[in-house]
């Protein structure tokens, strides 16, 4: 345990998080991410997950959330008191679910906006070059308006934007969601690239077990609220549980749960 | 139909409007920032020209003294009110907030009246009425100071949001969440657009008192104000200023023909009638930026 808590950049132990003071969200979820590791947190609609991330990165605070038990740790300090601004300044960067660009601004003012305000010019240009590298179609498209960016495209710039804030943790939320296998696939591969190149950390949320599980080491699996499985991604893999439920035979109802949930999203906004 | 007499109703009308668009770019400011029509705009106006006054009448200061350092004074009390009236009302219903801007400019408009009382002081910017000939049209000289003062701070607010510090506000704009989630400072961001709007004031307050003296009824413009504002699309710096330029015309011209017709008071109604068709037939206003359909 202690071994382990050294190694690792994030760790959460037994976290509770209420949201409006009296709705318990999560009630206890411990995990892990390895410094330089990358971890799925997988789980349902409505298990927990979003706000797993938000108790990290401190969004809960804008919801009205708050985590009422349980510490959260990165690179071994406690960061409950810690505002959400300071915590993206420590390295802790959330990509927030539904690729929320800066619909108004341009691909290339999406990553100027997330450039820390100390960043100097030089460097900007430097970091924006290199994730033009990464999303080469990004790079094409720098002048238009983001609002009008396929879906995919919108993902890889919520994706680059975070990068600008030099991150060491990098979490996403359901990066997959309501994109093309194909882009799904050549974004998870650009993770693993971000992860392996620069050594950033990466927390990833998904429903999408079945393509999550291929490029993380770990994952750990949240039903309402709480932790119920956790070992390597071989092992979740061969689990038969977790096959029934995620990867196998359970198209249709997956199919059924994403299509609810965008309508759903779309009357919540 | 007396041409000389339109082109002089049109260019006046041009002119005065962009002294509209003056005001209407400090409600553009906050709009942008925090989609709330700020309604203490006319407020924040009329306590820009008495600061103003407050240094040069009654501390004897020349005004280019006085006018800059009631814009920095401005900046602080626009960063004040954000702080301590707006900050905590942030995720409250927007009807709130707007109640919260009407009751910050009433209670702007009894604290002057307070302190320096009611009859209308001159600004003495010293600007000249002596008849101001271009071809065969008479203009007025504070007007045209006053369009010159608006186009130099369109041109001015868009370079800034060109800016670093521009663009972290326009995405504050488009997204609270979006904008936490990679460390902007949203609450920094919205003080400093009330700041903004608060030193545009003071260069409203300056122009419109030397027009019409400086007293509570500044706080009036704001009619007409929100009206080019609305007719901008809110959160337009660019709208702000083709619509005061339009709103100026129609008006002039329009009450110009009007006036005759019915013997005078037809200005606040055509300022009305620009005000309501615009919200019906064009919510967005000319140049307001709409919502991209999320596919
Ligand atoms: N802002 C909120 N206010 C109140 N309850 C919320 C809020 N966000 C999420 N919840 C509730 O918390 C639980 C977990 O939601 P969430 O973390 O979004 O799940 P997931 O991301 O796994 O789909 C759900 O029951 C949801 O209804
Ligand atoms: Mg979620």
């Amino acid at each position: 345990m202690s071994s382990e808590e050294t190694n690792s950049i994030l760790s959460l132990n037994s976290i509770e998080v209420l949201y409006d003071s009296v709705l318990l969200a999560i009630k206890g979820v411990s995990l892990e991410v390895p410094n330089g590791g990358m971890v799925a947190l997988l789980g349902s609609n409505g298990a927990g997950k979003s706000t797993t991330l938000k108790a990290i990165s401190g969004l809960l605070k804008s919801e009205r959330g708050r985590v009422s038990r349980g510490e959260i740790r990165f690179d071994g300090k406690i960061i409950g008191d810690v505002p959400p601004q300071d915590r993206v300044h420590m390295g802790i960067c959330h990509v927030i679910e539904g690729r929320r660009v800066f619909e108004h601004l341009t691909p290339d003012e999406n990553l100027e906006a997330a450039a820390p305000v100390s960043m100097s010019r030089q460097k900007i240009n430097d970091e924006k070059a290199r994730i033009y590298e990464y999303f080469p179609r990004l790079a094409e498209r720098k002048a238009s308006q983001s609002g009008y960016l396929s879906g995919g495209e919108q993902q890889m710039l919520a994706i680059g934007r975070a990068l600008m804030t030099q991150p060491r943790l990098l979490m996403l939320d359901e990066p997959s969601l309501g994109l093309a296998p194909f882009l799904v696939a050549e974004i998870f591969g650009i993770l693993q690239k971000i992860n392996r190149e620069q050594g950033v950390s990466i927390l990833l949320v998904e429903q999408n077990a079945l393509a999550a599980l291929e490029i993380v080491s770990h994952g750990y699996l949240i039903e309402n609220g709480r932790v119920v499985m956790h070992d390597t991604a071989e092992a979740l893999k061969a689990n038969s549980d977790i096959q029934e439920f995620y990867l196998g035979g359970g198209e249709g109802k997956n199919f059924h749960d994403i299509k609810h949930y965008r309508r759903r999203k779309r009357w919540l906004s | 139909m007396d041409w000389v007499f339109l082109a002089e109703l049109t260019v006046n009308g041009a002119i005065t409007g962009l002294s509209y668009s003056l005001f209407a770019i400090g409600l553009v400011l906050i709009y942008k920032s925090s989609s709330v029509p700020n309604l203490a705009q006319g407020g924040l106006t009329m306590l820009g020209a008495y600061v103003v006054l407050a240094f040069s009448y009654e501390l004897g200061w020349p005004l280019w003294v006085a006018i800059p350092l009631a814009a920095v004074i401005m900046f602080f009390v626009g960063l004040g009110i954000e702080r301590v009236a707006l900050r905590r009302l942030a995720g409250r219903p927007i009807v709130m907030i707007l109640m919260m801007t009407l009751g910050i400019d009433i209670f702007l408009r009894g604290t002057t009246l307070a302190i320096w009382g009611g009859a209308p002081r001159p600004m003495g910017l010293g600007v000249s009425y002596d008849p101001f000939f271009v071809g065969p049209l008479l203009l007025s000289r504070i007007h045209i100071v006053g369009a010159l003062v608006a186009i130099a701070l369109f041109v001015a607010f868009m370079l800034f949001f060109r800016s670093r510090q521009g663009i972290r506000l326009r995405a504050i704009s488009d997204d609270y969440m979006a904008s936490w989630s990679v460390g902007i400072s949203v609450e920094r961001g919205v003080g400093l657009s009330w700041a903004l709007a608060s030193v545009v004031a003071v260069a409203t307050g300056v122009i419109w008192g030397e027009i019409q003296g400086v007293d509570q009824t500044l706080s009036l413009l704001l009619l007409k104000g929100l009206t080019v504002a609305v007719l901008g699309g809110l959160d337009s710096i660019v709208g702000a200023i083709v619509a005061g330029i339009l709103l100026g015309i129609v008006e002039n011209v329009g009450s110009g023909y009007l006036d005759q017709m019915v013997g005078g008071g037809s200005r606040d109604l055509v300022v009305a009638a620009v005000l309501i068709l615009t919200v019906m037939l064009r919510p967005h206003g000319l140049f307001g930026r709409h919502d991209i359909e999320r596919i």
